[in-house]
């Protein structure tokens, strides 16, 4: 009788091998961090949600323009730091759910709902899935800024950062947030505070991406700040046509003989 | 299940039997299935795949404990009489199949899971009709 209970969704059946590796001394790679900085807090109107751009493979800058500021619903943003396809994957089942959910209800989605979604998720992996998620948005009753750890703990509080570069954050907000600050004030006070990130984290980097919401309007501000562009190279690094002398030259047609042959009685069409 | 008010999957103990990849003489089948040693299956840590693989039926096992303790024996009962009415499929074994009634009853109509979006036909292993209508039809 095949069971009622929906699998799991992931397979297993390397876990074995694993296990065998991991005895004769080949642990597993351990998946690495993004290395990130990203922050939320709240001001008169709403929620400010700011995050760096990059995205890390171990030393290596994997993407140096990527948005970690991801859709739940028109009013809810979340950024996420960890493991970046992990990330990307929850928020987007978060937000299928989501939509789902409030088709079926038939009210405006809740900052709670998505944020109870993801925490009963994470719990029930256990840490293995690697999102640590700043969750933020303005609901039928307010607004709303969470945390939610990978494994599955979350907090409520006015102003809050994660990721590597978190701690560079945060000693911004500590020293410059007060309650009910202007929607200038709020976005001048994130983006200096992922700049605190992104100049004295190694992890972080590249621009600052930022995303206002309010009752009424969502606005998403890609690449609002861009404190690291490039410099145009200085001298030209081409070499000018006929540097290289070549001594004998060759040509050789491939095609040796050619005949076309008519399949068929042509192109007419078969109207029997 | 045994009626518990476990929310989260306990540990198990760990078994495992040659009767899902057995043969006709009653061993594992190893032409079919390749190499297999119950020995390294005891022993590898599996505590993830265990817990996912329970979470469903334990969460279904509190609430059914709890309607039991509250309205009585029935209540569980209708529900799992239900599911198991439901769940009596006339179909042909190993083609992929959706039933929406029991997603329905399960509660999973309105919700998108992990398995709907990996597990499909590109990962599954080969068809084996004639394996699945075999044990099907045994039952």
């Amino acid at each position: 009788m095949a069971s009622v209970f929906s699998p799991p969704g992931f397979d297993f059946s390397n876990t074995l091998r694993n296990n065998f590796f991991a005895e004769k001394g080949v642990p597993l790679p351990k998946a690495t961090s993004t290395g990130t900085t990203i922050v939320g807090c709240l001001f008169a109107d709403g929620i400010v949600l700011g995050a760096d751009t990059r995205a890390t493979e171990g030393p290596i800058v994997a993407d140096k323009n990527c948005e970690k500021i991801h859709y739940i619903t028109d009013n809810i943003r979340c950024c996420g730091a960890g493991t970046a396809a992990d990330t990307e994957f929850t928020t987007a089942l978060i937000s299928s759910n989501m939509e789902l959910h409030s088709l079926s209800t038939g009210r405006k989605p809740r900052v709670v709902t998505a944020m109870t979604m993801l925490k009963q998720m994470l719990f029930r992996y256990q840490g293995h899935i690697g999102a640590a998620l700043v969750l933020g948005g303005v609901d039928a009753t307010g607004p709303h800024l969470f945390t939610i750890h990978p494994h599955g703990s979350t907090d409520k509080l006015p102003y809050v950062t994660m990721g590597s570069g978190s701690l560079a954050a945060m000693a911004v907000f500590e020293s410059s947030w007060k309650p009910n600050m202007s929607r200038e004030d709020a976005l001048e006070l994130v983006k200096t505070a992922i700049k605190a990130g992104i100049f004295n984290d190694l992890g972080s980097g590249s621009n600052v991406d930022a995303c206002v919401i309010t009752a009424s309007h969502t606005e998403m501000l890609r690449n609002i700040e861009m404190p690291n562009e490039r410099v145009q190279k200085e001298r030209q690094y081409g070499f000018r046509r006929g540097t290289t002398a070549w001594k004998s030259e060759e040509i050789r047609s491939l095609v040796v003989s050619e005949e076309v042959t008519m399949l068929g009685a042509g192109d007419e069409m078969d109207t029997t | 299940m045994e009626p518990s008010f476990r929310i989260v999957p306990g540990s198990a103990p760990k078994s495992a039997s040659v009767n899902d990849t057995a043969n006709s003489l009653g061993l594992h089948d190893t032409l079919q299935y390749g190499p297999r040693s119950i020995a390294a299956e005891i022993k590898t840590e599996n505590a993830l795949k265990d817990r996912l693989e329970n979470w469903e039926e334990t969460q279904d096992n509190l609430k059914l404990s709890m309607q039991r303790n509250l309205y009585g024996l029935h209540a569980p009962m209708r529900l799992l009489m239900e599911r198991k009415i439901v769940s009596a499929n006339p179909h042909m074994a190993g083609l992929p199949q959706s039933n929406l009634h029991l997603d329905i009853l399960m509660g999973r109509d309105e919700t998108i899971e992990p398995v709907d979006i990996f597990g499909g036909m590109e990962d599954a292993p080969p068809l084996n009709i004639h394996k699945d209508m075999e044990k099907k039809l045994n039952m």
